[in-house]
């Protein structure tokens, strides 16, 4: 079994807080993530593709496929973004890491053919990542 | 481990990379050593394999593997796969990762 993972990077800026909830109860559960001005993570975030190697040119996917994919469907919607404000699935669900992981596995299944999406991990500071983890034949 | 070596891509262009390969055997602890592999000799294996047949070289040129199929990562890595399967206790090895650059990394299990 081949596994070929890609990392790349974006900065963005957030707020942690649902518009349907009191800014005491977006404060309670998101604490200092929820302040309405906003701030902003250097991410990256590796991609993890699986599949047959094509044996004419030895790759899972053609050269630069992966990245022109990325840069058209992740990083041209989320780079240098309020993500609040300037991304329209974030204005209904809550950017977490976890929405965001979440949201960048959604943006590129289906876009890696003949390869297959097995794995997305959003890395948000150095301390925190999420993994998600799966077959996107399989979802 | 770490290595340097060139190859020639799709077209004909010589490129080059300091790789990085981590390999990964599993099994049991062994009771008198309290070890898996001894490490000296995982990584004299690792020298005689992959050092000795890559390090400075162009996997395109000097080396006999990729006459008939292209040099990309994932072929790479699987070759290094195959050549330290053949050469440790059978079943032993269980992942091995090639890094080319930091941003890209392949990964070959059975």
């Amino acid at each position: 079994m081949i596994r070929l993972t890609r990392r790349f990077d974006f900065s963005a800026a957030h707020v942690l807080a649902r518009s349907d909830w009191s800014p005491e109860r977006n404060r309670s559960v998101y604490g200092k993530c929820a302040n309405p001005a906003g701030h902003g993570h250097n991410y990256s975030f590796e991609v993890t593709l699986e599949g047959a190697l094509d044996p004419r040119t030895g790759e899972l996917l053609p050269a630069g496929r992966l990245d022109e994919l990325v840069a058209a469907r992740v990083l041209r919607e989320l780079d240098g973004r309020f993500l609040n404000r300037d991304v329209p699935w974030f204005a209904r669900h809550v950017p977490t890491a976890e929405n965001i992981a979440k949201h960048i596995w959604d943006s590129l299944a289906g876009g890696v053919a003949p390869a297959r999406l097995v794995g997305v991990r959003l890395v948000e500071t150095r301390n925190n990542s999420v993994e998600i983890l799966g077959d996107e034949d399989s979802a | 481990m770490d290595f340097s070596a060139s190859y020639r891509d799709a077209s004909g262009a010589t490129k080059g990379h300091n790789y990085e390969l981590e390999v990964t055997l599993s099994g049991e602890v062994d009771p008198a050593t309290g070890m898996v592999v001894d490490l000296k000799d995982l990584k004299e294996l690792m020298e005689r394999e992959v050092e000795a047949r890559f390090d400075h070289r162009s996997l395109s040129d000097d080396t006999p593997y990729f006459r008939e199929r292209p040099a990309t990562p994932e072929t790479f890595a699987q070759l290094i796969f195959e050549l330290l399967d053949a050469a440790l206790p059978k079943g032993s090895l269980y992942r091995v990762r090639l890094s080319p650059t930091r941003d890209l990394t392949v990964e070959v299990t059975r």
